[in-house]
């Protein structure tokens, strides 16, 4: 057996917590039982307990699973043995969680009986993929926030634990969300008619053959980061290449979604090639952000990354980008074709915004970095943000304030008249933001009193 | 076993290692002492594969941290200076899961785990909880976990901190059984009068610089260091010393003399006889527990 599934065996699943899952959740459903019809029946009540054990208490113990080793002192104890990153990360995964799982699988059993009597065997085989699923990308998701975090600081409070818990309950909202668009039961979309038929790349598919399908590929692409973000814990290295293949899939996952832009009046007159290019480029960017946000900024990594690239070691600086820089250069190669496309299918006006929209957000790229090199560890992301929010929200709504609407352009992309003005605009910013961000990366920093090298 | 060629390591904000060499043969004992903020521990953790050098590089058995970091790991035990445990588990699971963690086969951690638990005197404990143990059974216990897959380098930072006298000997006792048992091992340690039990060189770290540029040797295990104090003075004590074979003087004056001199007995109660037949008045002769203490200070801001 997988030896650090089984330490978590030994110290989750003993069996005085089994007895008191299966007897408190024994007793709900028999309170559940007898006011069905009043309240709801123990199937109903399966379903939320289930949300409850395996969604959010599941990835509070995923999210602790690595963070409370560190916490605890036997991390890099970890660090050093023998297990592989995969059995690492699988081990951590379902055994932290193992405690959830046992008290999902009762609520499984307790659904898919109601569903079996109520529904059919094929629904209730469907439904039970859906919750596996659901549980495994919510909980894989806490994991994964909680590995990148863990390469950067080595102190986690509460808090930060509730952080990466909240990811994967975000995750698991939006697996939630885009199943209840094809499930005839839901009640979040209720006063619409269930979609049958997904609209992918002008296909007219099965809406709940592709859902699951998204959802089996979507869990594989989850447990592939947490293995990749665990091999990076054991000191192994990791390629940019696995990552370039999920930008390659989120590009054609999301590109496939075109239709659903065709009633936006801002792009309706774009083309089918012109939104599918730029929801790519949303997605690419939007990983970017997210990873910007999440890896770590290592001055000394950039400084070696930049002496690499000195001395055309390009192989090496490549083999060591990280997820955000990708994801930006991704974001910035399909932001120039759909600029060509443009130029060919549409007009100006709509060149100036896709121009000033690749100067903001490199502006904002340049921006996280820099918040990340002036603050002290914990405080970098808060910097990014308030800096980002000063940006686009605090600075617009006082020159907006003031009636000066032309002053806008400083800020987001607007089609104007010079049409040039916003992209350079936008682009001036970008360059002023990464030049000084380079600046304090190659320039040395002074070294704070009482500094230590032991700690 | 261990070289290091010119490593350097930095901290965002600060070099803590800067350009460290150093070469650690094979079975032996090495004492890594310094003042705090040295680079210590950041040293440890780059020998065990643990940090990645900014540049230089480390090899551990022939084999590069930074080309095989998983192959070192299992070659290797380290004893954070913090270091936790499961508490909640019984010693016995403890070691249990070191072994299978460290790649021994199920049916083969039953004997690994009782063979750790007996060098570290833990036999009859197997079944407590590690949160029950006292701190020395608790040390005791980090280091059977790190002993349990017969590492062959042993990196220890600070493991005799917070243990009484008598626990402490015991992991003189342990330490030099694994020397012994083929292990290399590098402590590193304050308490520099603990260190001479067991160490044959020291290296020495300021300022993320080894002292000297290398290790220093402390102890010779075949020729220890011994001081010999006569009663009344002699101004031709180091001469007397000096001519004999087989001894040589460290320092001497009219009452003492430090020297070095084969372990064995019959050689050191020739000595005696011989100094005595010379006329000398030998008050003590013993061997120097100092030598370790000597040379640090004599290399750290010279005697600070």
């Amino acid at each position: 057996m997988n030896a650090e599934f089984q330490r978590n065996l030994w110290l989750e699943l003993t069996p005085r917590r089994m007895f008191v899952m299966a007897v408190v959740l024994a007793l709900i459903f028999f309170a559940a039982a007898l006011t069905e019809g009043t309240v709801s029946g123990p199937g109903e009540a399966a379903r939320w307990l289930y949300y409850v054990i395996v969604v959010i208490w599941g990835t509070r113990n995923a999210a602790s699973g690595v963070v409370g080793e560190i916490r605890d002192r036997t991390w890099d104890g970890q660090r050093l043995s023998s297990l592989g990153a995969d059995t690492m990360a699988l081990g951590k995964l379902f055994g932290s969680t193992i405690y959830n799982w046992f008290g999902g699988a009762i609520c499984l059993v307790v659904m898919l009986a109601d569903l079996l009597s109520s529904r059919g065997p094929f629904v209730a085989l469907i439904d039970l993929v859906y919750y596996l699923a659901i549980g495994v990308i919510a909980q894989a998701a806490a994991l994964l926030a909680s590995l990148i975090a863990a390469r950067r600081r080595q102190v986690h409070s509460r808090f930060d634990i509730f952080v990466y818990q909240a990811v994967g309950i975000f995750a698991a909202i939006a697996v939630y969300l885009v199943w209840a668009v094809a499930d005839p039961a839901s009640s979040i979309f209720a006063h619409k008619a269930p979609t049958n038929f997904i609209a992918w790349w002008g296909l007219g598919l099965a809406a709940r053959g592709f859902l699951l399908l998204s959802l089996a590929v979507f869990t594989a692409w989850m447990l592939t980061g947490c293995y990749r973000q665990m091999r990076l814990e054991l000191m192994m290295r990791n390629g940019p290449f696995v990552w370039l293949g999920f930008l390659l899939f989120i590009g054609i996952y999301v590109a496939g979604f075109d239709a659903w832009l065709s009633g936006n009046p801002a792009l309706i007159h774009l083309d089918a090639v012109a939104r599918r290019l730029l929801l790519a480029g949303t997605a690419f960017a939007t990983l970017a952000y997210l990873m910007a946000f999440l890896e770590p900024k290592d001055r000394v990594q950039y400084r070696w990354l930049g002496g690499a690239l000195a001395k055309f070691r390009v192989g090496s600086a490549f083999m060591r980008l990280q997820g955000w820089m990708t994801a930006y250069l991704a974001t910035l190669g399909i932001g120039i074709v759909l600029l060509l496309w443009l130029g060919q299918t549409s007009t100006p006006p709509d060149q100036a915004m896709v121009g000033a929209m690749l100067g903001f957000f490199t502006r904002d790229m340049a921006v996280i970095v820099l918040a990340s090199l002036m603050s002290r560890q914990h405080g970098s992301d808060f910097a990014a943000a308030a800096i980002l929010f000063v940006l686009y929200v605090l600075l617009p709504a006082i020159v907006k304030g003031l009636n000066f609407e032309a002053g806008m352009v400083f800020f987001f992309p607007r089609a104007g008249d010079p049409l040039w003005l916003s992209p350079v605009l936008a682009w001036s910013e970008a360059v002023l933001a990464a030049a000084i961000a380079v600046g304090r990366i190659v320039l040395p920093e002074a070294q704070p009193d009482g500094q230590t090298a032991d700690a | 076993m261990i070289d290091v060629r010119d490593l350097v390591y930095e901290y965002p904000s600060v070099r803590a290692l800067k350009g460290i060499s150093l070469h650690v043969a094979s079975q032996t004992i090495t004492a890594l002492v310094g003042p705090n903020g040295a680079g210590k521990t950041t040293l440890l953790r780059c020998l065990a594969a643990l940090e990645p050098p900014y540049s230089g590089n480390v090899k551990i058995a022939g084999l590069d941290t930074r080309e095989a970091p998983r192959d070192i790991h299992a070659r290797l035990g380290y004893l954070p200076d913090f270091y936790g445990l499961y508490d909640a588990l019984s010693v016995r699971r403890v070691l249990i899961y070191a072994a299978r963690s460290h790649g021994i086969a199920p049916a083969l951690a039953g004997a690994a785990v009782e063979k750790a638990a007996e060098r570290v005197g833990l036999l009859n404990r197997m079944e407590a909880k590690a949160g029950e143990l006292s701190r020395g059974l608790r040390q005791r216990l980090a280091i059977a976990q790190t002993i349990v897959h017969e590492p062959r380098v042993l990196l220890l930072d600070e493991p005799a901190a917070g243990l009484d006298p008598q626990a402490r000997r015991d992991l003189s006792v342990l330490l030099l059984a694994l020397k012994e048992g083929g292990m290399t091992l590098v402590v590193s340690s304050h308490i520099l009068a603990e260190l001479e039990d067991y160490c044959s060189e020291m290296i020495i770290i300021e300022d993320g610089l080894i002292v000297g540029g290398k290790a220093v040797k402390v102890r010779d295990v075949e020729r220890p260091r011994y001081i010999l104090e006569i009663a009344t003075a002699r101004s031709d004590l180091r001469e007397f010393l000096a001519g004999r074979a087989g001894l040589d003087v460290i320092e001497a004056d009219a009452h003492h003399a430090l020297i070095t001199h084969t372990r064995n007995a019959a050689a050191r109660a020739k000595l005696i006889r011989d100094l005595l037949a010379a006329g000398f008045e030998v008050s003590s002769f013993g061997e120097s527990t100092k030598a370790l203490e000597d040379v640090y200070f004599k290399q750290v801001g010279h005697g600070r």
